[in-house]
């Protein structure tokens, strides 16, 4: 173990300083400052923007959850994520379409309408299983109340 | 000061989802979709960028398509994988102590590194292929360089973290036979829940109640309160976890002594994997979803549900889609000339082909893709005259390599070449025609390069000059 991670590290290390010096043969100097600022913006942006939104929103999520059945949630959360990875991917397209197409042929399709009607969607399922889990919830327990789920 | 703000955050992320288990879960799917790109992006670079001597595989003539398809279809499946791991391992954010040493700091460093390079390798990867460059440096070089930077951090990674990655590679050795995850401490993961620090398996049995520590005191202990919806008690260790809800209606009667004890060790359990197995749940469905809603620009089966993807087949002249038209390319006049014609330079043989003297050479048809570096990829028939028949009419010796230049003014790809490989291929054209109709002017008229297995850039188009380089 010992030696395998030391192996590991020392190769690692040295694919890093090859890429390091892939990028200071290959870009120019000014460049590369560019890359820096976007290099520490993502730290800076995950660390302390995304990290605290998310762990907010999942207490958000927790609370709500414990109104509700366990596959609920599920579906609920799944929902979330779905459409937020979708809004992650589709957003940047929107946006680049919005700043000009070099031809027709690229970037197609009306992203915004696109990504409103799957995220449409995808609240419509979230609602209906919403309210299927709380009558399906609420009538089990009318019916037999000790009886496990 | 510090270290309060530290605790009270790791209390606050604390789940069921952010173990060690969950981490190497991720991490096993991230590290083996870094890796197909790191392996497809290569051969896209040496094809683009050959090393002296490289030769590279004619067939199956789609090979290329299948890689880069491949290539920017795990990088599309890497942002919710990525996210995800991030969210599993959040709570190493907040350590206390934040620097345990030299040795610690550098694994921070170097994680630092990692992420940053993955965010901005997925982001700007992902956009380039929108064919929008919204950044201060040049898009190739600095991907190219930054893949090394990101495998090697990927390899560092695994260096640091092969105790945990070994300690929680099974999952029968990752959670109790209640279903809830098994905290070693000695081998040093960071996402150990607070309080759980000592547990280990089977529950010791006097310690099995209050195994999560007391709700934080402060605004952070009453927020986690509020969310919990526990009573406010200021001093009690709740001896149930989060994500606590009253389903009584749900919670198995055990008849046996200690039933209390075993009976909330299994609810917990259970209460634990709905939450594990809804977070993976979320997770392939997101996965799932971006590929498929995006695939459908490069695999006939996903193109009924191309909802996203940044191209559409079969949409475009000639019933391809385009990259550079071209007025792009500054060729409008130059490509229409009557006068145009086809130099084909050999050692000691020149000749010069118009149009019409292409055709009376013979022509042959060939069913080639176009694979874009951008991803976006499709079949299509074309029809011209063999590059290996042009090359025998200027006497050019075996296993010449070739170097073709556009009527393009300006750009990385006016001038390409072309390893014997390719030149002596059966099915490799000079293309007039495409899809049964003559070449449309932004696909290359009055004549292109196709040629199977490699890049789009590299089938050049408005050709001017062919020439034997050695």
């Amino acid at each position: 173990m010992r030696a395998t991670r030391i192996v590991l590290a020392v190769l690692g290390v040295l694919v890093i300083a090859f890429g390091a010096y892939v990028m200071v043969t290959t870009v120019r100097p000014n460049r590369i400052w560019g890359l820096a600022t976007w290099l520490v913006g993502a730290v800076i942006l995950h660390d302390a923007i995304l990290s605290p939104f998310v762990v907010a929103v999942g207490l958000l999520l927790r609370r709500t959850g414990r109104a509700l059945r366990a596959w609920a949630l599920v579906v609920v959360q799944a929902v979330v994520v779905l459409g937020t990875v979708l809004a992650l991917v589709v957003l940047p397209e929107i946006a680049a379409k919005a700043h000009g197409q070099k031809n027709p042929t690229v970037l197609p399709f009306d992203y915004g309408v696109r990504l409103l009607v799957v995220e449409g969607v995808l609240v419509l399922v979230a609602i209906v299983v919403l309210l299927l889990g709380a009558r399906r919830f609420g009538a089990r327990r009318r019916r037999a109340p000790y009886t496990t789920g | 000061m510090v270290r309060r703000l530290l605790l009270d955050a790791r209390a606050a992320m604390a789940s069921p989802n952010r173990n060690a288990r969950s981490a190497v879960v991720l991490g096993r799917l991230l590290g083996l979709a870094f890796v197909i790109c790191f392996g497809t992006g290569l051969y896209s670079h040496f094809l683009q960028d050959p090393l002296p001597g490289m030769r590279f595989p004619t067939r199956p003539t789609q090979l290329y398509q299948f890689t880069q398809g491949l290539h920017i279809t795990a990088g599309i499946a890497i942002i919710p994988l990525l996210v995800a791991k991030l969210n599993t391992v959040m709570p190493a954010l907040a350590q206390v102590p934040p620097v345990r040493g030299v040795l610690h700091l550098l694994e921070r460093v170097s994680i630092a590194v990692f992420v940053s390079a993955a965010l901005v390798q997925v982001a700007t990867g992902l956009v380039n292929t929108y064919q929008w460059y919204p950044w201060p440096f040049p898009f190739r070089q600095v991907h190219y360089a930054l893949a090394y930077v990101l495998i090697g951090s990927l390899v560092l990674h695994i260096a640091t973290k092969l105790p945990i990655i070994t300690r929680y590679w099974r999952k029968r050795d990752s959670y109790d036979e209640h279903g809830r995850f098994v905290a070693d401490p000695s081998v040093g993961s960071e996402l150990l829940p607070p309080g759980l620090e000592e547990r280990t398996a089977p529950a010791p049995p006097a310690a099995a109640g209050p195994v999560v520590a007391s709700y934080p005191r402060g605004i952070t202990g009453r927020v986690l309160r509020w969310v919990d919806g526990a009573p406010a008690a200021a001093t009690d260790p709740l001896p149930e976890t989060r994500h606590e809800r009253p389903i009584a209606a749900s919670e198995p009667r055990e008849p046996s002594p200690d039933a209390s004890l075993g009976g909330a060790e299994a609810t917990r359990g259970r209460r634990e994997r709905v939450a594990r197995r809804g977070f993976f749940a979320g997770v392939a469905a997101a996965t799932v979803g971006v590929v498929v809603l995006t695939a459908g620009q490069s695999n006939r089966l996903a193109e009924p549900f191309n909802v996203f993807g940044a191209r559409q087949r079969h949409r475009g002249p000639n019933d391809l889609p385009v990259n550079r038209t071209a007025r792009a390319a500054g060729v409008l006049a130059t490509a229409t000339a009557a006068d145009w014609t086809l130099t084909v330079v050999g050692h000691d043989v020149s000749r010069t082909f118009a149009r019409a003297e292409l055709v009376a050479l013979g022509t042959t048809e060939v069913d080639l893709p176009i694979s874009c570096v951008e991803g976006w990829s499709q079949m299509a028939s074309w029809r011209g005259v063999r590059m290996r028949d042009l090359l025998a009419a200027v006497q050019a010796p075996p296993g010449s390599h070739v170097r073709v230049t556009s009527l393009e003014r300006h750009g990385g790809y006016r001038i390409m070449d072309m390893g014997p490989e390719y030149a002596e291929d059966p099915t490799t054209l000079v293309a007039l025609e495409l899809n049964g109709e003559k070449l449309d002017l932004d696909h290359g008229f009055p004549a292109r390069i196709i040629a199977p297995g490699r890049p789009g850039v590299l089938q050049t188009k408005w050709i001017e000059k062919i020439e034997v380089i050695r």
